[in-house]
């Protein structure tokens, strides 16, 4: 067997762009389904996906809604890192959704070196 | 040729991209080895998808047709 594969997801867009707020979401999931270690990475306003209530209110256009979406990456063990300052400066720390962890640059610097490919969107 | 027994069936119609390909996952889960899902999905993204996920997870797609406007897959668990 092969090691472990793990694909970092970074997601810098919010709510005001459905869709590339969701394209992340539904790599996300299709790699967790495929037996993938996900870790999704939310900077900018990406962070605004993971405060509690905003990924009910996100749907693109052919694609699954995004709180479905959110649900099965958590589901099936994908990893919610957050940027500590973009929560920051929004106002948002204590409003996260389950299992959201607030980080710094390094962790997320090292959750890329460690991954298998890393995804920016 | 004998009809492959099916172990279970999966109604995956209507969900879009890449929801067949979680729900099929997650279903499989539960299979023993060996066993045969039967996924129904109306996402024609299925088409591609679906072999590029049992590709990757190693698990076998025994067919695939359409039935009526619905794609019918027929797939087998891998040995853990």
């Amino acid at each position: 067997m092969p090691d472990q594969e793990k694909l970092v997801i970074m997601v810098t867009h919010g709510p005001d762009d459905p869709e590339l707020a969701t394209i992340p979401f539904a790599m996300a999931g299709a790699a967790v389904a495929s037996d993938v270690d996900v870790v999704m990475g939310f900077q900018g306003d990406g962070c605004r996906l993971v405060q509690k209530g905003v990924a009910e209110t996100v749907t693109a256009p052919d694609f699954a809604p995004l709180a479905g979406l959110l649900d099965s990456v958590r589901e099936f063990g994908g990893k919610l890192l957050v940027c500590a300052p973009c929560v920051k400066s929004r106002g948002i720390e204590e409003e996260l959704v389950e299992g959201a962890e607030v980080c710094a640059a390094a962790r997320f610097v090292a959750e890329i070196t460690s991954a298998t490919s890393t995804l920016v969107y | 040729m004998a009809a492959t027994q099916i172990d279970q069936e999966l109604d995956a119609r209507g969900l879009l991209c890449p929801m067949p390909i979680v729900k099929t996952a997650k279903a499989m889960k539960e299979l023993p080895a060996g066993a045969v899902l039967k996924l129904l999905a109306t996402d024609r993204g299925s088409i591609t998808d679906v072999p590029a996920w049992t590709g990757t997870t190693g698990n076998e797609l025994l067919e695939w047709h359409e039935e009526d406007g619905t794609l019918v897959f027929l797939i087998r668990k891998a040995a853990d």
